[in-house]
């Protein structure tokens, strides 16, 4: 028997179905034959993969834009400065982040406006050079000299 | 990656009627074991029915057992729950542990669906000072103001604009006592 053909021969792929299997299962919403070709849907599933990476560090990234945003129109409305109140703020050893003065601002607005104030006077007897965007702190704050 | 491919609905995690806060209430109304008295796939329910079916009803007498002896019939359980919902399982060649573990699962569980959480934490009271509405920090003069109002009216001043100080400053580049010039 002639029998080098029969060992040259390539057995198929016996985890073709397995293998495809698992690009259908993230393909499952997918319009048309993006969904059930697998050659085709395996185009639009890197593309797809590829976005879920890089849009890791951008979800981040939006979050701390718009926790900022928000902080920022918080502090306008009161007559301060995102970067008056952040840095007084450094200036006072306080170190809330981003997310909780966001947080802050929306749910808990007293508090938020006496952080503003308490900036803002710390930043009056410690004023910095080229920020004055910020007005001062109404008679009301009490400080009893411990900024 | 987005989760549409699970097609899983997607909630806010809920108890109902704030189960735990005050006294837990087991959430399982009723459970129906049925099963094969011959069949041999349901060796593992008719095990746990002879040795562990009894402690079960004991330790949850809120829960009303029933048994459901059908011929060439595989083994199944349905949870029915307070408020309404149905869990069915195959019990199909289970054991007498895993049947004690899935049985203690569907004990465990609330009757809401089985969904993708957003968020693991909740509160009724996201609130303790009011949320920000446009009104939290104006002066509580403008409720009673007659309009027009002689301050209120006025626009707010920012202080001088850009142009007004490009006038400052080129005011400023003149000359204070221009000399005449002498014919």
């Amino acid at each position: 028997m002639l029998i080098t053909r029969v060992l040259c021969s390539r057995t198929p792929n016996a985890d073709g179905f397995w293998k495809r299997r698992r690009v259908f299962k993230l393909t499952a919403h997918y319009y048309g034959r993006k969904r059930n070709c697998y050659s085709i849907a395996i185009r639009y599933l890197h593309r797809a993969l590829v976005y879920v990476r890089k849009s890791r560090k951008l979800k981040k990234r939006d979050a701390v834009e718009l926790w900022q945003q928000r902080i920022s129109a918080g502090c306008r409305e009161l007559g301060s400065s995102y970067e008056a109140l952040v840095r007084g703020m450094a200036r006072c050893q306080i170190a809330l982040d981003r997310k909780t003065l966001a947080n802050l601002a929306i749910w808990e607005p007293r508090t938020f406006k006496s952080l503003t104030h308490i900036a803002a006077a710390k930043l009056q007897r410690e004023p910095i050079k080229g920020l004055n965007d910020f007005s001062p702190p109404p008679a009301g704050v009490i400080t009893r000299g411990m900024l | 990656m987005s989760n549409k491919h699970l097609f899983l609905p997607s909630g806010f995690i809920r108890t109902p009627l704030q189960n735990g806060l005050g006294r837990y209430i087991p959430q399982l109304q009723r459970i129906t074991l049925k099963f094969c008295k011959n069949h041999g796939g349901s060796r593992g329910v008719r095990d746990f029915i002879e040795t562990d079916l009894m402690e079960f009803a004991k330790t949850n007498p809120g829960t009303v057992v029933y048994l459901k002896p059908r011929r060439h019939r595989y083994p199944c359980m349905v949870a029915e729950y307070l408020n309404g919902e149905r869990e069915y399982l195959s019990c199909h060649e289970f054991s007498r542990a895993e049947i004690q573990k899935w049985l203690s699962y569907m004990c465990t569980r609330s009757g809401i669906p089985v969904m993708r959480f957003r968020k693991y934490q909740h509160t009724d009271y996201p609130s303790i000072q009011g949320v920000w509405n446009p009104f939290t920090h104006q002066a509580p003069e403008i409720n009673v103001a007659q309009f027009p109002h002689e301050i209120l009216s006025k626009p707010v001043d920012n202080g001088p604009t850009a142009t007004d100080q490009l006038i400052e400053i080129f005011k400023k580049t003149q000359i204070k006592d221009p000399v005449k010039p002498e014919h």
